[in-house]
């Protein structure tokens, strides 16, 4: 990903200039606006309207969501594919387990990363121009070079089947511990000075200092980790095959080839599948926004 | 780094030698062992193993043979996989160039207009980033559906016949490009957006007094100012875009006709139709030799200015 975070006033980057002087409404400027607002309402459509024709299709019946004469809208709005699927215990489970799994996912990888971060920004250490150079390198193994011989490896431990496997092979991110070190490089060291004659010691220091101040970028790192959980396919594929543990998305895949005709319902499970993710982001949209830049360029 | 004598004596790693060890050794391991074991077992250890498996004959079942090199020459040699590679480039140029120019058009747009309907835009291009890729592909094939579908109904107004969108050799690359472009536009354009922000006002202003209009701000400044920017996501978007391989799995599975079998894709399928790996293996692995290459290139020349402190 491509997140860095802005020190300060970081709130300045998302909101565009505001200098405009005050001008009489002249026909050209009222079309103007009018212009603005048209290519304002065609861009947020295009945006979301996939979306919004999924949970369309998740209203209407069996029949209408794919009926020739095409049918925009149901003829009468039904809640019952929604009812059906959220009365499926499989569906709930897999929802439950999923969020299960990225919630846990998500703290260990604000855990391990920050730890790592806070290493390489403030302590001093044997091999620490080494160990850097081996962390970030893994930044760049594509996940498809190491897809196979990572199954090996899962296999040999016997992870086959577990939440284990599913949490523990992506929660240590170079992305991650590169992101959260460039914010503690940049808290002033006064800080931890002051606490430093008050006998605190390095741990202490990152508990006590560094964690409280660690919002913005535990936001954006706790984000998309649970995202990238979330969204996961592939790897449980390979990794899940007990019907308790399927993730969200596996389920989704196999509920479309399994069960083809319920076109309508599978519609309505992903509207209810991208409900949570697209709530989440809504809540810190502000963050993640202010935080979306280039890693390591201004 | 010399070594001569005036020079202070250095340690290994290339900091200043000092009269005690670091300070920090102990809490340092402590805190960067869960990283550092994790990184090993999922990441390091499984690419050592593909490196050493890619030289042999390797099966689950049975017991592997050393092969050499033949793995790599077969890859390269394969018209199948040259032809993914093919395809992967054409995917590449069906996408990047229009994210490119419309994240752009987007990003000029929101950081001109007022700031409420500024959040407003950027959070909605956003949101479809933040969709997993299944959920996109089924959207999707629903908008594609030969009866009943979407697109049909719509090409149907202007009396184009209906399609088989995901089901026709022609159209199925460029019908998953669509979707891919979705998912990959709110990213781009945020960054864009950050990047134009960060142009100093007084440019543009020097230019209106000079009477420029928005092309010429556009293509005198805007660019200019951008191009490091639009380089990052030049690259960062070419290694993305020719890995994608979740959409046509999940809608096409590589067909018809393996006509969205993109590189990636191509690999997975071996990892799970063959009986014998290292063929697959070595195919990914020139893969990342490109592509690593590449993005290593990239981040090392991008960030020369600016990090690694």
């Amino acid at each position: 990903m491509t997140l860095t975070h802005e020190p300060s006033g970081s709130t300045a980057v998302t909101s565009p200039p505001v200098v405009r002087r005050r001008r009489a409404l002249t026909p050209t400027r009222v079309l103007a606006g009018m212009v603005r607002v048209a290519v304002a309402v065609l861009i947020i459509g295009a945006a979301l309207f996939p979306l919004a024709w999924m949970a369309i299709a998740g209203f209407k019946s069996k029949q209408e969501v794919v009926r020739t004469p095409f049918q925009f809208f149901p003829e009468v709005w039904r809640l019952e594919n929604y009812r059906t699927i959220l009365d499926d215990p499989a569906f709930v489970r897999t929802l439950a387990i999923t969020g299960l799994g990225a919630v846990l996912f998500t703290l260990l990888s604000l855990t391990v990363n920050s730890f790592a971060a806070y290493a390489f920004a403030r302590l001093d250490f044997h091999f620490k121009r080494a160990l850097w150079v081996v962390v970030i390198s893994t930044m760049f193994i594509p996940g498809m070079t190491i897809l196979l011989t990572s199954f090996i490896v899962v296999t040999k431990l016997h992870m086959l089947d577990t939440l284990a496997v599913l949490i523990l092979p992506g929660a240590a991110a170079a992305v991650h511990v590169f992101f959260i070190r460039q914010f503690y490089l940049n808290i002033p060291r006064s800080l931890e000075e002051a606490a430093m004659i008050d006998g605190c010691g390095k741990f202490e220091i990152f508990v006590k200092l560094f964690v409280p101040l660690s919002k913005p970028p535990f936001v954006v790192v706790g984000i998309t980790s649970f995202l990238v959980f979330w969204n996961a396919y592939v790897w449980p594929v390979m990794t899940i095959t007990s019907p308790d543990l399927y993730q969200v998305q596996q389920y989704l895949a196999t509920f479309r080839s399994e069960r083809s005709s319920e076109l309508a319902m599978l519609m309505a499970g992903s509207t209810l599948a991208a409900a949570p993710v697209i709530v989440l982001f809504l809540i810190f949209q502000r963050q993640i926004i202010a935080n979306i830049k280039m890693a390591g360029l201004k | 780094m010399s070594t001569t004598v005036t020079s202070p004596p250095r340690s290994a790693d290339g900091t200043p030698l000092r009269a005690h060890p670091p300070r920090d050794d102990r809490i340092a391991f402590l805190m960067l062992a869960p990283v550092l074991i994790l990184l090993s077992i999922f990441v390091i250890v499984p690419t050592i193993y593909a490196i050493y498996l890619s030289f042999f004959n390797w099966s689950f079942y049975q017991d592997s043979e050393f092969v050499g090199l033949r793995n790599f020459t077969n890859a390269l040699t394969d018209p199948e996989f040259r032809a993914a590679i093919r395809r992967g480039v054409l995917f590449v140029l069906m996408t990047l160039p229009i994210q490119l120019l419309l994240s752009f058009l987007i990003a000029s747009f929101v950081t001109g207009v007022g700031k409420r309907l500024g959040t407003a835009l950027k959070i909605s291009v956003y949101i479809p980033t933040i969709i997993s890729a299944v959920i996109t592909s089924i959207t999707f094939a629903l908008i594609y559906e030969y009866s009943g579908g979407l697109l049909n109904a719509v090409v149907g107004l202007v009396g184009i016949e209906d399609q088989a969108w995901i089901g026709d050799v022609r159209l199925a690359l460029p019908a998953i490009a669509v979707p891919a472009i979705w998912m990959g536009l709110g990213l781009m354009t945020l960054i864009m957006i950050a990047a134009m922000l960060d142009v100093p006002e007084s440019f543009y202003e020097a230019a209106e007094l000079e009477g420029a209009n928005w092309w010429q701000r556009t293509l005198y400044i805007t660019i200019p100012q951008m191009k490091n920017v639009l380089l990052y996501l030049l690259i960062t978007g070419f290694v993305a875009a020719i890995q994608q391989y979740e959409l046509p799995l999940v809608m096409t599975g590589g067909g018809p006709l393996d006509s969205t079998t993109l590189p990636n894709l191509f690999i997975f399928n071996h990892f799970r139709g063959d009986t014998y790996q290292g063929y697959s293996i070595a195919a990914a692995l020139l893969l990342f030799l490109v592509l690593g290459a590449i993005s290593a290139l990239i981040f090392r020349v991008l960030s020369s200015e600016k990090l690694v402190d």
